[in-house]
């Protein structure tokens, strides 16, 4: 790693980092606080709902979900957060290599006395860290809005901790996911087409996975590998779908870089 | 007409990119559909339900065991696509020239700004209500083995004016943000942030009967597939409010792009 790449990119990317941050502690705060006005009214919600065929919940994906639980609430905010970090992720992945090309400093940079793989290294570091900062904050925000708003109920704190340790691992998926892809296409012009695509693409398959009953195509998102309800109703991980997620981050991160020591780089003149 | 004609062909990848998620999309979708297809026992289950009960969660919309209910469910997914594409190809038909630095150039043209920015906006549009006659085509063909009934037909195509109110509106908000951010990466950033804010608005806004009010502020709650089923009508209040959006946008995007220092 060269500490000056490192320290560039990092700085490069902190207004994005701190934007995503705020915005997601925001919105923990936001869903969380609306819980106090709800908790009264769930338990009975819950009784009809339990009157409901299952494929009707699952369509509005509020299966297997107890909303008169805080946890059951927050698995709510959990997947919109979820939503967010994926094109946060996707967006520092996609643009992490293809930025250089773009704006034609890829030159500049290349010509640096320092091997690709430790370019490679220091940005991915430096984009790793800049989403280290995001978990933290919604750990943060999580632990202490679920703690104020919960109306002293008891919560399984358990699931909760599951929850928030997924966070890491989904956000490397996409990290790297995008990494991947961006030295497989010739080139990206727009970052954000493309991260919209991973990660709605994802998001919009397990929605429709799980309104069709089982299906197959779901196993390639990581929003069904941690699916929040089915962490807080089972306290667990679905470890085979883990295990598909840490596999495919391992195969992108070495993948990236065998093709980007490769890379055919366009000069910029 | 040749800024138009060029647009649409540089825009025709993305549009076939898009069009093959459609159809993806719609495929599975129907295959799946005949597990649940006249699915007696199901049936059976909802008919036990009184009907006050499923109109307050407007789930007698989405009876899934008939086509137009899964349909109607479905709908929420193509409207969100459908503006995802929408919003994504409205800034970026305006900010890629300063992206690719090919701004200087078009901007020589012997034409004007605004000129420009409507050849833009119609190509981008046209990419639109292609995207859109994929969806319908698609869902038509693969709705045809299952044999439905006229009333399903009148609701496919009642529902593609919806759908493409969200595309404009979503369109007309791409515009506006490309021709009014300074730098070109901000508007692709500020376009997520609003698509990801008011789809976040509509799920929140099903949470509680006192945040009702907050589906004014989002798109993708102007249209509702219950009303649109049951009565085959919108509501005429969304439309208005709908059709002041895309003014406004269109409005402030020609305003302000006439007068804008360009990011070179």
């Amino acid at each position: 790693m060269t500490m000056n790449i490192f320290r560039h990119e990092f700085r490069m990317n902190l207004r994005s980092v701190i934007t995503w941050s705020l915005s997601l502690a925001v919105l923990i705060f936001a869903i969380l606080s609306l819980y106090s006005s709800f908790a009264g009214n769930a338990e009975l919600l819950n009784e009809v709902m339990k009157e409901f065929p299952k494929e009707l919940l699952i369509a509005f994906g509020m299966d297997g979900m107890d909303l008169s639980s805080v946890l059951g609430f927050y698995g709510i905010a959990f997947l919109l957060c979820q939503i967010c970090l994926a094109i946060q992720a996707a967006n520092y992945g996609f643009s992490i290599l293809s930025v250089e090309e773009r704006e034609l400093t890829a030159d500049f940079l290349l010509a640096k006395p320092v091997g690709r793989a430790k370019i490679l290294t220091s940005k991915l570091l430096a984009a790793v860290s800049g989403l280290a900062i995001t978990n933290v904050t919604v750990w943060m925000s999580s632990l202490v809005w679920v703690n104020v708003f919960r109306d002293g109920k008891p919560y399984d704190s358990k699931s909760l901790l599951l929850l928030l340790a997924s966070i890491i691992v989904f956000q490397l998926f996409f990290l790297s996911v995008g990494m991947l892809i961006s030295l497989l296409v010739k080139r990206v012009r727009s970052v954000t087409s493309f991260s919209m695509a991973l990660a709605f693409g994802m998001y919009v398959l397990n929605g429709f996975g799980g309104m069709l009953g089982e299906d197959k195509l779901e196993v390639i998102t990581p929003f069904k590998h941690f699916d929040p309800n089915y962490i807080i109703s089972n306290a667990a991980y679905d470890l085979p779908l883990v295990l598909i997620s840490v596999t495919c981050i391992v195969i992108s991160v070495a993948g990236s870089y065998l093709l980007y020591t490769k890379r055919d780089i366009p000069a910029a003149v | 007409m040749n800024v138009f004609a060029r647009e649409l062909r540089a825009n025709l990848r993305s549009l076939l990119i898009w069009g093959g998620i459609v159809i993806l999309f719609i495929t599975t979708g129907f295959a799946k559909f005949s597990a649940y297809y006249g699915n007696p026992e199901l049936l059976a289950v909802l008919d036990g339900l009184p009907p006050a009960l499923l109109a307050a969660f407007s789930m007698d919309a989405v009876n899934l065991t008939t086509l137009s209910g899964f349909y109607a469910a479905m709908l929420t997914f193509f409207g969100l696509l459908l503006s995802i594409a929408a919003v994504m190809w409205g800034s970026d038909t305006i900010s890629k020239e300063e992206r690719d630095r090919t701004v200087e150039f078009s901007l020589t043209l012997p034409i004007t700004r605004s000129r420009l920015v409507t050849a833009k906006a119609l190509a981008a549009m046209v990419n639109c209500v292609v995207l859109l006659l994929i969806t319908w085509v698609a869902t038509l063909v693969n709705v045809a083995r299952y044999q439905p009934d006229s009333a399903f037909y009148r609701f496919l195509s009642l529902s593609v004016l919806p759908l493409m109110i969200m595309q404009m509106i979503f369109l007309a908000i791409g515009v506006f943000l490309g021709c009014t951010m300074k730098h070109y990466k901000q508007a692709s950033s500020v376009a997520v942030s609003l698509l990801l804010g008011t789809y976040f608005l509509s799920i929140v806004s099903d949470l509680n009967k006192n945040l009702e009010f907050l589906k004014y502020f989002t798109p993708f709650k102007y249209f509702d597939s219950a009303l649109l089923l049951n009565e085959s009508r919108i509501d005429i209040t969304f439309v208005g409010i709908s059709a002041v959006i895309i003014a406004a946008c269109l409005a402030a995007a020609y305003v302000s792009y006439a007068k804008r220092d360009l990011y070179i």
